[in-house]
């Protein structure tokens, strides 16, 4: 049945914008303004409903689809967000739209690592510790404390934080970690508390992304870090051909065949191409307030990774 | 990507800024001294309202993104100075790295992220420090000329000038001398090399500018890379210099000025010998020939 779908599928994707919704275009007065879903125009309210319903779906298979759909590579990205981000013990950092924790669990086993290394140091110089003052060092169990750095992870989708929260307990986090659920256009946090503020591959799913951008900069502290981790615009014109022909022809049928789910996988490569560029996104993180605005390009502009400050 | 549009109208959120001060307050001080000049009551608390000040005075203004009213607030690269200037307090703990800078945002108030506006290396701190050490030179020589000038102080003879500038510029150096290796070696990088030798060229500049060189032909440049040598070994030798107040350092300094004053007397005689010695040989040549 899926291959019968096939065809059927990728003419709808070749058509791009010019596409109206087989599902009816039922504009609610009441639903807000039109916006898009993929390349369909539906209305706020549904755009809602549908992404909810997207990662409900495919919340379970989430990470096992990342792996398999950029081949591994999602890993060395997050992993150069932490190293950008380069944070000190005692930060307090809040990942919003972090679902399955993977940025969470990154920050907790750096800063874990920069903190030994600063007591190694400390040891070294500490030349005359009495032998009770050595083995106590010792005692407080350093594996498990990351210092007093804390990572709240924010989630609008309560079926990616039930993965999460799973995947800790797999993990072994426990201490320093708190799940919370929650709107990235209206966070139930207090203003100034937060150091970094980071959304990986959450923000494009946002329905008012200025709203997200100036809670953002609500919550952070003066002098805090907004980071986003997002796909985006390849300029290069062999690349992106290649690119756009991964993206429809094979990232569907990926998520056809391990998550049994050809729509949900469909509206996240049309979400990628519908998201603004980098120098646009960039505009619009400077709208919200923020400074020292850039962006580093991973991949030749599949992913970017955007940085600003509230200062 | 109309429809998008449509959703964020552009306004732009006229937000006070967070860190920034405005730069009125800054400037408190100089109202006060104007004021009292001519004798008007000033208030312990100016107001922002200051018709008469130009805050664009010896302040650049921050006129990024269109932002009226963050004109008279200070610049983000005022604000990177203040957190390395708090930074340096905690150099001798942490080292010139991204620590310290977190530490120094954290007395500015700021969150330790703050730090990720600098590069992770701490090459920007040593480099402002650098450039704070030469500033404060130049004011030292300066402050020294108008002295003279005035009258109330004797011009050095050069080898002394050159030793004492050379001293009190390394002296700056003392309270952070332990962790003063792992800065040259940072300097050394080559991204760092073009800001680190810029900066170098200009202090020796600005050194022999206040000896009173106005040389024009080669002995410009004979001055001054002879300087920089002298400032580099001299460095070198205070890194591992143990004694009291480092009079090893000194002692050295003082030798190699003194062997650079006779290199320009001994480069004249022998000049004027090899003079002689080919006039005695032409005399011979017309001797032999007659």
């Amino acid at each position: 049945a899926a291959a019968a779908l096939c065809p059927c599928r990728l003419l709808f994707a070749r058509c791009g914008g010019a596409l109206r919704p087989l599902c009816g275009s039922v504009r609610g007065l009441a639903a807000g303004q039109d916006t898009h879903f993929g390349f369909q125009t539906v209305t706020e309210a549904e755009r809602r409903e549908k992404i909810y319903q997207v990662f409900e779906n495919v919340a379970k298979k989430y990470d096992v689809m990342n792996d398999s759909m950029s081949l591994g590579i999602h890993r060395v990205w997050k992993d150069i967000l932490m190293h950008k981000m380069n944070p000190s013990p005692g930060t307090l950092l809040l990942d919003v739209a972090g679902g399955t924790g993977d940025i969470a669990f990154r920050f907790l086993n750096y800063v874990r690592s920069v903190r030994e290394r600063q007591l190694q140091q400390k040891l070294k110089h500490h030349q005359s510790l009495s032998w009770q003052e050595i083995s106590e060092s010792y005692k407080e169990d350093k594996s498990e404390s990351p210092g007093d750095s804390q990572v709240v992870v924010c989630d609008i989708n309560k079926e990616m934080l039930k993965v999460g929260k799973q995947k800790a307990q797999h993990l072994g986090y426990s201490k320093g970690l708190s799940w919370v659920l929650g709107n990235a256009e209206e966070l139930p946090f207090d203003d100034d508390m937060f150091d970094v503020y980071t959304i990986a591959f959450g923000i494009r799913n946002v329905t008012r992304i200025d709203l997200a951008l100036q809670e953002a900069y609500r919550v952070l502290k003066p002098g805090g870090r907004f980071l986003c981790l997002e796909f985006s615009h390849v300029s290069n014109p062999v690349l992106s051909r290649l690119y756009d022909l991964y993206s429809f022809q094979v990232i569907p049928v990926l998520g056809e065949v391990i998550a049994g789910d050809w729509k949900s996988y469909q509206y996240l490569v049309e979400s990628i191409r519908r998201f603004p560029p980098q120098e646009e996104f960039k505009a619009m993180i400077e709208d919200a307030g923020f400074l020292k605005v850039d962006y580093q390009n991973l991949n030749f502009g599949i992913v970017a990774i955007h940085s600003g400050f509230k200062l | 990507a109309a429809v998008r549009c449509q959703l964020c109208p552009p306004q732009r959120a006229l937000q006070a800024s967070a860190a920034l001060r405005r730069v009125s307050d800054e400037q408190k001080k100089e109202p006060l001294a104007s004021s009292s000049q001519q004798q008007q009551p000033f208030d312990s608390h100016p107001t922002d309202h200051q018709p008469e000040q130009d805050p664009q005075g010896p302040r650049p203004s921050y006129t990024g993104q269109g932002g009226q009213e963050s004109e008279d607030y200070e610049s983000e690269e005022q604000l990177q100075h203040r957190i390395l200037t708090a930074a340096l307090e905690f150099v001798p703990e942490h080292g010139w790295t991204a620590e310290a800078i977190a530490e120094g945002a954290k007395t500015l108030g700021l969150s330790v992220a703050a730090a990720g506006m600098f590069h992770g290396d701490g090459s920007e701190l040593i480099l402002h420090f650098v450039s704070e050490c030469n500033t404060k030179l130049s004011q030292l020589l300066e402050e020294e000329q108008k002295l003279v000038q005035l009258g109330k102080a004797e011009k050095k003879p050069t080898d002394q000038f050159l030793r004492d500038a050379v001293e009190a510029r390394l002296r700056m150096l003392i309270p952070y001398i332990e962790k003063w290796p792992q800065a040259l070696s940072i300097l050394l990088l080559p991204h760092n090399i073009p800001a680190s030798l810029n900066l170098l060229t200009s202090m020796i500049d600005d050194i022999w500018q206040y000896a009173g060189d106005q040389s024009t032909d080669f002995n410009w440049y004979t001055r001054r890379a002879v300087l920089t040598g002298i400032y580099n070994t001299t460095e070198l030798v205070m890194l591992q210099d143990s004694s009291p107040d480092f009079e090893e350092t000194w002692r050295f300094l003082e030798n190699r000025v003194a062997d650079a004053m006779n290199m320009g007397s001994a480069a004249d005689q022998v000049q004027s010998t090899g003079e002689a010695v080919v006039q005695g040989l032409m005399g011979m040549a017309v001797t032999v020939s007659n």
